[in-house]
């Protein structure tokens, strides 16, 4: 193996898929009858939709994939380790990454493994992964990190269904950090049990909202108070040139922001409002087109970040993880123009301007199929034809891994 | 400051809380015995009222101490609770 100058450890590589369908959030409020009055405070455009053919294995091919495929395949055989990130586990034994393993055509010499910890743990997995790398017990090694969700709400989630997104992030850990050099050590963590939310079944999302959003937000000043304690002289203000927080909906991470600020700079409203708007609003220009995307809800907002501010120097990033449960963590990394020419051939943006619209009708078509994305059925077919006429509709577009029918509850998929 | 001194503290702190988040409501007229959800406020407007209430009393409390408060007057006694342990 030829010995490469190690230059940090981090994010080689990062793309995120949100689907290809997506509904715009005033159309869902007015179609179910929701107080538009709460639309500033959501601070969300649109919503990521799922198709029948999708489910947390697409997701998270389909976001993979093309990061793949732009790196050769001298690069695939490098992939040691390949962790999926979610809570959109469709069997309590065999892993998600099972089949993503297949569908990307990784080495067989990869170790193979599933993680759970609501939204957070795709961080996890990306500090679990650093470490691994920066240890140096395999020279050369990457660790591929995704993060693969679906959404399972409906009307009686209320103001929460048209938070929800539905999608994957994907991201390359190794010692050649293009996308995100990590602060390695620079990290602050705060855990407790707490039933904020869940998923009881396959087809149930339970949330006490302001359980979740309190502790939310008692987390975000927990993890980084252990932050400063790791990191002599870190200040919320001055240290990090950007902030790209775990986005339930944009507008939790603008009062999220706000009370940080508060308690620990003193600025004024005007102040606040003005560092919002140059730290922090960058990291929400995707999540408020998709939604919650779930445990690569961060990874989205940091795309979001690069390629809105499009940094032209190395600048400090502070990343704020929280997963219900619950876990959290902040932790912190130096981006810069090569992240930028990083994710520019991956055309994240340009993806999501060209989506399908849905109409209000068009989503409640599709809504019964998604609901029953993760049950475990011993037999179903799915019906692709309306899922394929959609795509149609896309225009050109890369090939789609897409599930065609589960068989003796196993899982079957094809490219279309 | 006696005990009820410190709630009438609470009582107008958490009213001028409330009034800054939802000006249409005004201070004295505020029933008690509603949730902050029924007065008219999201869930971000919750965690401003909480915010606010806080700190107008001098307070750092982890908000999750307040996630099940049935009523404005719930959390009033919560409130009065910790400014007289504090």
């Amino acid at each position: 193996m030829t010995a490469q100058p190690i230059e940090g450890v981090g994010i080689e590589a990062l793309n995120v898929y949100c689907g290809v369908a997506a509904i715009p959030v005033r159309a869902l409020f007015e179609g179910r009858g929701l107080d538009l009055g709460r639309l500033p405070n959501l601070a969300m455009r649109e919503r990521a939709i799922a198709l029948p053919c999708e489910d947390p294995v697409t997701n998270a091919v389909n976001a993979a994939r093309p990061l793949l495929a732009a790196l050769g395949p001298e690069v695939l055989a490098t992939i040691e380790i390949l962790i999926v990130a979610s809570e959109s586990g469709i069997d309590l034994s065999k892993s998600i990454a099972s089949y993503v393993h297949e569908h990307l055509g990784l080495s067989r010499q990869c170790r193979t493994v599933e993680m759970k910890q609501a939204c957070y743990s795709a961080v996890a997995a990306l500090q679990l992964a650093a470490s691994y790398v920066a240890s140096g017990v395999s020279p050369g090694a990457r660790v591929l990190v995704i993060a693969a969700d679906v959404s399972l709400v409906d009307a009686r989630a209320e103001y929460a269904e048209p938070a929800m997104g539905t999608g994957a992030a994907a991201l390359l850990v190794s010692d050649r950090p293009r996308v995100l050099r990590l602060d390695l050590g620079a990290f602050g963590l705060c855990s407790f049990e707490t039933m904020d939310s869940a998923r009881p079944t396959p087809q149930l999302d339970v949330a006490d909202v302001d359980g979740s959003l309190f502790a939310y937000l008692d987390c975000l000043s927990a993890s980084f108070a252990d932050y400063c304690r790791r990191v002599e002289g870190a200040d919320f203000v001055s240290t990090f040139d950007f902030l790209a927080f775990h986005t339930p909906f944009a507008g939790l991470v603008k009062a999220a922001h706000r009370k940080m600020m508060r308690e620990l700079s003193g600025a004024s409203p005007e102040a606040v409002a003005a560092d919002f708007a140059g730290r922090v609003e960058p990291s929400l220009v995707y999540p408020s087109v998709v939604g919650n995307l779930c445990a690569g809800s961060v990874f989205l907002a940091l795309a979001s970040l690069i390629e809105t501010a499009r940094p032209e120097r190395a600048a400090r990033v502070g990343l704020f993880s929280y997963g219900s449960g619950c876990a959290s963590e902040f932790l912190s990394g130096v981006v810069g123009p090569e992240a930028v020419a990083a994710l520019a051939p991956l055309a994240i943006g340009e993806r999501l301007a060209g989506r399908v619209a849905l109409s209000f009708a068009d989503y409640g078509e599709l809504l019964a199929a998604n609901l029953c994305c993760l049950v475990p059925e011993r037999e179903r077919r799915v019906e692709l034809g309306p899922s394929l006429e959609l795509l149609e509709r896309l225009g050109e577009r890369p090939e789609l891994l897409v599930l065609t029918e589960i068989r003796d509850f196993h899982r079957k998929y094809r490219w279309a | 400051m006696a005990p009820e001194a410190v709630r009438a503290e609470v009582v107008r702190a958490v009213e001028a809380a409330i009034v800054a988040i939802l000006p249409e409501l005004s201070a004295g007229a505020i029933p008690h015995h509603r949730h902050l959800r029924e007065l008219g406020a999201d869930s971000v407007d919750r965690v401003e009222i909480l915010l606010g209430a806080l700190d107008r009393l001098g307070l750092d409390e982890p908000l999750a101490r307040f996630s099940a408060v049935p009523d404005v007057a719930s959390l009033i006694d919560l409130l009065w609770q910790r400014k007289l342990a504090s």
